[in-house]
């Protein structure tokens, strides 16, 4: 029951960080677990890592989070075998094969932290705020501390500490924690729960107390109670970490998708490639059933004599095999000067994140001159190759004319009516010579040509831009600089291209 | 029967009975294939290729004596090929035959009703399973005593193909529309499908497996399993070989070395008579363990410094 629940919880801890798992797989590790036992750690993460982590992603951050969250029920179950504690909570016994692995990394890892808590006091000691007229007190007796929570403090258990830090946190339901604000909160929650302001007082009582062995307790149970503050900041931190609710997560992507692409700063690119993974996992599900076109091709010939069987054997009813038609091409041509370059960034990462559904992506990337990026994107992680094209063709000025001239020459061969080609640019072209009639003989050949442009409609045929021009010859224009408008435009050609 | 409970009790045992069948595997495959065994899960196994995830099912059939049925994926494969198919040819045969035959059986028969009736009498022959041929899949299920199902690259099957496999894989029976269904006699076979991860498997799928990512060995385990297959080599050359071989995988490469590479590499240096690594020696049979032009102009550049650094 009570084991039930502590898997339980990892697995909340694991969907919140982005691990998918089912109700059948949850049920598959608790009959691992069965199995396994708790009593040896690294035998229990092996187990629970071929049940519920299924991608070598997912692997990573299982790892990461199995440390964490059985790191915090390690200090919590760690116990001398002798000593029950009386409130225990409930997770408690399900560490009960502690007294094995548990136990011997846990002893070990108490003499720094013990070590460090003296070195704490010294410090505050030294530190001298508000304390000078106590500040040297010296060694010598101690008076015993009266409050629950003065003498779990002084009794050094560190053991019942974070137990008792562990009830007051299922006291004030500190797994709800949602947003990092209330982190303080819940802190001061969780102190207060565990018997706060009768330790306070008792301070403040010590601290004018005549008596020396008094006022040294005084001063012992503050920078005690200093260092148990910071502990309960940890705790709460990891409980945040572990149980933090995704909404934040949701309502940040929500308006991740709306933002202008050149607006996203760069702490959120990560979340914004998940974003476009979702996105064109989304798009791939929709359309993976429309891509296969079948075409008669040869006699099926078991299929033909099994369907007339009941013609006495008679071949007339004739079946074919299917054969799927040869994939169209997509070329995308993305402008990667400056201003454009996250546009792009973000459209190749779609286009490559579609590679399921979507037929071969060619891509090419130009500022003044054009090159194909293709070989690039198929060799490297999307990342990576995103990087490597905007470092290598990224910078200098736009030459919209020239790029349109290199591809008429390496690639216009390659185009024929099954091709889609995306162009993708501001159509600034430094008042250069735009070449549109190169455009013109692409159209002319290709089955679509969809210019992408990333300024607002207002913005086009100001200035030098050649909107009109290029629009003239494009079967598609469209204003593209949002996530949302990204989706919308791959989706339609995944549409048109099946 | 007793024989597999007992090396499938702990992952230790399982370890140690692996490795006395000359595959020697790290905890994390032991223990995926104990709680494979013990939960009845079918085991998804993802790794570079070359790193033992076929071997893993062979030696597993070979460990517990049980048959092992192979069903190598390839697009197009479809149930035809791997459940089950009618034998179209007999059905015709005996079609012909029953015509001949068709007078003595209507004799007598007083109108069409009746006649109707008697011919029903033979029910659905045609499709029976005398007239069933069975496929890899459905003959794993038919094994009697349990056997073990390989499921090669499943990567290279069509998407449409795993949704074929749910069912087999989450309640060890097939549907056939003629005859009903198929369960899995007493023993329900052990499942192993690989994959090389030339595209996503489905969510599906991997819900109702256990799922073992087995990557490049350490140097450790690597050595040990070159002393395990080839035991003549000279333990000098064999740690300057995997040394060697772990090297390059640091390097960006095409393809990067496996162990099926290195063991090939160690072969044909035992056969050479080599007794510890040189440029000049790794250079002549570099080709063993890269299998591109390019990567092998890569390293050739670095063979000496690379050589160096390990037989020092």
């Amino acid at each position: 029951m009570s084991m039930d629940r502590t898997i339980s919880n990892f697995i909340r801890a694991l969907r919140n960080a982005d691990v998918r798992v089912s109700t059948a797989e949850t049920l598959d590790a608790l009959g691992a677990v069965e199995l396994v036992g708790y009593r040896d750690k690294a035998y229990l993460k092996r187990s629970l890592a071929t049940v519920l982590p299924k991608t070598v992603d997912e692997k990573d951050t299982f790892d990461a989070c199995f440390d964490q969250f059985f790191d915090f029920q390690d200090v919590r179950g760690e116990q001398s075998p002798g000593g029950s504690g009386e409130d225990q909570s409930e997770e408690q016994e399900g560490e009960d094969g502690e007294s094995g692995d548990g136990e011997g990394g846990g002893s070990s890892g108490e003499e720094p932290k013990g070590k460090k808590k003296k070195s704490k006091s010294k410090a505050k000691k030294n530190n001298l705020y508000e304390e000078e007229e106590e500040a040297d007190l010296g060694p010598g007796e101690i008076t015993d501390p009266k409050s629950t929570l003065g003498q779990l403090l002084m009794g050094n258990d560190r053991v019942e500490l974070s137990m008792a830090m562990g009830a007051a946190g299922e006291e004030t339901n500190v797994r709800d924690i949602k947003i990092f604000t209330q982190k303080g909160l819940y802190t001061r929650r969780i102190m207060d729960a565990m018997g706060l302001p009768d330790l306070n007082r008792e301070i403040g009582d010590l601290r004018t107390s005549p008596q020396v062995p008094a006022r040294r307790l005084g001063q012992q149970l503050k920078a005690r109670r200093d260092f148990l503050r910071e502990q309960v900041r940890d705790y709460v931190e990891k409980q945040f970490l572990l149980n933090a609710d995704v909404s934040g997560k949701r309502l940040r992507e929500e308006l991740l998708r709306k933002i202008k692409l050149s607006n996203v700063e760069h702490r959120n690119f990560r979340l914004i490639q998940e974003i476009v993974y979702k996105m064109a996992k989304k798009l791939s599900a929709l359309h993976s059933r429309r891509k296969k076109i079948f075409k008669r091709g040869a006699l099926n010939v078991p299929r033909t004599l099994r369907h007339n069987m009941s013609y006495d054997g008679a071949i007339f009813d004739l079946h074919w095999k299917s054969v799927k038609v040869d994939r169209p091409k997509v070329f995308a041509i993305c402008d990667v000067s400056g201003s454009v370059a996250n546009y792009a960034r973000f459209m190749l990462m779609f286009l490559y994140s579609l590679d399921e559904v979507m037929p071969k992506v060619r891509s090419f990337a130009f500022s003044s001159d054009l090159a194909e990026v293709t070989e690039l994107f198929n060799r490297n992680k999307i990342e990576d190759a995103i990087a490597k094209t905007l470092r290598d063709y990224g910078g200098g000025s736009t030459d919209y004319g020239q790029a349109l001239l290199d591809f008429k020459k390496n690639c216009l061969d390659d185009v024929d009516n099954r091709t889609t080609i995306i162009i993708l640019g501001d159509a600034r072209n430094n008042h250069g010579e735009a070449h549109a009639e190169v455009l013109k003989e692409i159209y002319d050949r290709s089955k679509r040509v969809i210019w992408l442009n990333p300024e607002a409609k207002l913005a086009w045929n100001t200035g030098d831009s050649e909107m009109r021009k290029y629009g003239a010859y494009s079967h598609q224009v469209e204003e593209c600089n949002s996530l949302m408008h990204l989706e919308r435009v791959v989706g339609n050609l995944l549409k048109q291209i099946a | 029967m007793g024989d597999i409970e007992k090396i499938a009790a702990s992952v230790a045992s399982l370890q140690e009975s692996f490795e006395a069948h000359n595959y020697i595997c790290s905890d994390q495959i032991a223990t995926a294939v104990f709680l494979a065994y013990q939960l009845r899960k079918p085991i998804l196994i993802e790794g570079p290729p070359g790193v033992g995830k076929t071997e893993l099912a062979k030696t597993a059939a070979e460990m517990f004596a049980l048959p092992l049925i192979r069903l190598q994926c390839y697009e197009g494969l479809d149930e035809s090929k791997a459940i089950y198919e009618w034998k179209y040819g007999k059905q015709l045969l005996y079609t012909q035959v029953l015509k001949e035959a068709l007078d003595e059986v209507l004799q007598g028969a007083k109108g069409f009703s009746e006649s109707v009736k008697r011919l029903h009498e033979f029910g659905d022959i045609f499709f029976s399973e005398e007239f069933l041929e069975p496929r890899p899949l459905l003959k794993a299920l038919k094994e009697e005593n349990g056997c073990v199902l390989l499921i090669d690259e499943i990567d290279k099957a069509d998407n449409e193909f795993e949704s074929l496999l749910l069912e087999i894989l989450s309640d060890y029976q097939v549907s056939i529309p003629e005859i009903g269904t198929v369960k899995a006699l007493a023993e329900p076979p052990m499942v192993f499908l690989t994959s090389n991860n030339t595209r996503e498997i489905s969510d599906a799928l991997k819900r109702r497996c256990l799922h073992l990512y087995i990557p490049f060995p350490d140097a450790d385990i690597e050595q040990r399993i070159v002393a395990a297959r080839i035991p003549e080599i000279p333990p000098e050359l064999q740690r300057q070989l995997v040394a060697f071989i772990h090297e390059l995988r640091t390097l960006d490469l095409k393809k990067q070395p496996a162990i099926s590479e290195t063991i090939d590499w160690a072969r044909t240096l035992v056969l050479l008579h080599a007794e510890a690594l040189d440029p000049k020696l790794v250079t002549d049979t570099l080709n063993v363990i890269l299998k591109f032009q390019e990567d092998i102009e890569n390293v050739t550049t670095e063979v000496s410094s690379i050589t160096a650094r390990i037989t020092k």
